[in-house]
């Protein structure tokens, strides 16, 4: 999937002199007149802060998440990524701006509240089940309610969610006992399975052997062809350059840049913030 | 004899039904709770009320023993639960001193520590249960609907959610768990069960008092689930039994003199603790292996 023609070249305000901005990077982007191409926005960041004593660690961070398409978060170590994605998720309440979904503010929301709109997550440590089998890792996340029995979710669709994962055959083992690179697609195949229409993923494809970074690529095109909006921490450049519609780049907690990929992994400026060559 | 092990059979069955409640959060919730003996006192407590001053009905008293044990685990778990780890362990704590001071003090329910004399025998259809094989029957009941009972709702999806925020509350959050309502769901079932065992405790022992739910119970309690295995169905009766047999088995031995047993007993628990938590940290049951890789 690409982004729309007419928004990788539409920069508005530069983050910082000369850099790639597009028109969700503020976030207050409501559809240009004439663009009936342009994805509606799933997701609006407005002037988002995150201060953690002393330190800062997002600074005014707008940023919208267009619909049905894939945008990656990069920047050096400590940029701030993930705070942003525990803001979107509630694990984090945000020092100042908003968070709005669908149009919706997410503020005074728990996690699980944000996660039953339709936010999904994956964490960079994956925090899986790990007592419990693959099966049951992903029955769990189908199975929403918080009282004494509930509908167990649709088994044919847990079954046809660890096949697509390639996990049905392991499907009676314990979470722990798995590879890492069966953990890691355990960790997707259970935001595959709770039907959320916004998937963050925290560094999903780090540590992944060649070939099952190609079928976790395939997958998640799979889904995003599918409508699914997704939004991926990520310092692999293969993955970053073979998936994102669009990038947006973080650096001590500023958002420098976001829109078309090729254009933000050519400026040189960012490239050294990122390959840590900063004067 | 036979009433010698009858006896010792009703209160193994009192102490396995409070060990598998006790297994239901701290084994599959991970809400290690050192207050667990202050639950089994309320439900004696009420059920010795019921008993003494309304209705001596076996359901009536052990529904009220439920629900009085069940409601008020909700109302202390509530902010409880607010805290995690080691810091619910001292917060549990606190509760279990607060209930041992409310049931020393509080005269007109309690007895004070003088205790509640003089509970009726309970009635089942207008038949007094009175007899040491009749109540050894009504432990076995007990503690058969609480075994039920729990493993109903530990392999169901209450059960899988439990694991869930067991082994990564934050993950568990992030899938929709409302964490807070299931954790605080399930010490009102685990403290309503040992509601449970404490009406059947009450009745057997005609008499209540204070020092039936001492720290040392609960304390004594936590170490049946670990020694039997947590998180496992059968582990915290193996526990039970092996605790409960441990200090009659001493005295058969002849060259303990009967003034040391207590002591040779705590040596015993505390050996039994350390190397099983050496070579089988799962417990007897649970196996080696414990946790996982990530």
């Amino acid at each position: 999937m690409s982004a729309p023609g007419h928004i990788k070249g539409e920069y508005r305000s530069a983050k910082h002199e000369g850099a790639p901005v597009d028109a969700y990077c503020n976030g207050n982007y409501d559809g240009a007149p004439g663009s009936a191409a342009a994805p509606p926005v799933l997701l609006r960041m407005q002037g988002l802060s995150k201060r953690f004593g002393g330190l800062q660690a997002i600074s005014d961070v707008s940023l919208d998440l267009p619909a049905g398409m894939i945008t990656t978060l990069v920047g050096p170590n400590g940029a701030g990524k993930t705070t942003l994605f525990n803001m979107i998720t509630g694990h984090l309440t945000p020092t100042a701006g908003t968070v709005h979904l669908h149009g919706k503010p997410l503020a005074r929301l728990a996690p699980w509240q944000i996660a039953r709109l339709g936010v999904g997550r994956t964490f960079q440590d994956l925090r899986l089940f790990t007592h419990m089998s693959v099966q049951e890792n992903v029955t769990t996340v189908t199975e929403r309610g918080s009282w004494l029995w509930q509908r167990r979710g649709d088994p044919a669709r847990i079954e046809a969610v660890l096949r697509e994962a390639g996990l049905w055959d392991k499907r009676h083992e314990r979470a722990a006992d798995l590879a890492y690179a069966e953990r890691k697609f355990l960790s997707l195949a259970r935001i595959m399975a709770c039907d959320a229409s916004l998937w963050l993923l925290d560094e999903p494809a780090s540590g992944l052997d060649p070939r099952s970074f190609e079928r976790f690529v395939a997958l998640l095109r799979s889904y995003a062809a599918r409508g699914i909006t997704i939004c991926i921490i990520e310092h692999n450049l293969d993955l970053v350059t073979q998936l994102s519609d669009r990038l947006a780049f973080l650096d001590q907690g500023r958002l420098l840049a976001c829109g078309d990929p090729a254009g933000i992994l050519k400026d040189p400026q960012l490239a050294a913030i990122y390959f840590g060559e900063r004067a | 004899m036979l009433a010698y092990l009858q006896n010792i059979a009703v209160l193994f069955c009192v102490n396995a039904m409070l060990a598998v409640t006790l297994n239901f959060i701290m084994g599959y919730a991970g809400i290690f709770s050192l207050a667990h003996a202050i639950f089994f006192g309320v439900g004696a407590y009420v059920a010795a009320n019921i008993a003494m001053h309304f209705s001596d009905s076996l359901l009536l008293c052990v529904a009220g023993a439920v629900l009085v044990s069940g409601a008020l685990s909700m109302v202390l778990a509530l902010p409880a639960l607010r805290v995690r780890g080691e810091y619910f362990v001292a917060a549990s704590l606190g509760l279990q001193v607060i209930g041992v001071t409310v049931f020393s003090e509080w005269k007109g329910v309690t007895g004070g520590l003088g205790g509640l004399v003089g509970i009726p025998p309970p009635t089942v259809f207008g038949h007094a249960l009175a007899t040491p094989g009749e109540f050894l029957a009504l432990a076995v009941a007990g503690l058969a609907a609480v075994l039920l009972i729990t493993t109903a709702l530990l392999r169901g999806s209450f059960g899988r959610s439990l694991m869930a925020i067991r082994d990564s509350e934050s993950a568990a959050q992030a899938a929709g768990k409302w964490v807070a309502a299931i954790k605080t769901l399930s010490v009102a079932v685990s403290a309503g069960l040992a509601g449970v065992a404490g009406a059947i405790y009450a009745f057997y022992m005609s008499f209540v008092n204070v020092e039936g739910f001492m720290l040392e119970t609960s304390i004594l309690l936590m170490a049946m689930v670990i020694i039997g295995g947590t998180g496992t169905v059968f582990g915290p009766i193996i526990g039970a039994a092996l605790l409960m047999l441990l200090p009659a088995a001493l005295t058969y031995l002849p060259f303990l003199p009967p003034s040391e047993l207590g002591t040779v007993q705590q040596i015993v628990y505390g050996a039994i603790m350390v190397l099983l938590m050496m070579y089988r940290p799962g417990g007897l049951v649970g196996g080696r292996r414990k946790g996982g890789k990530a």
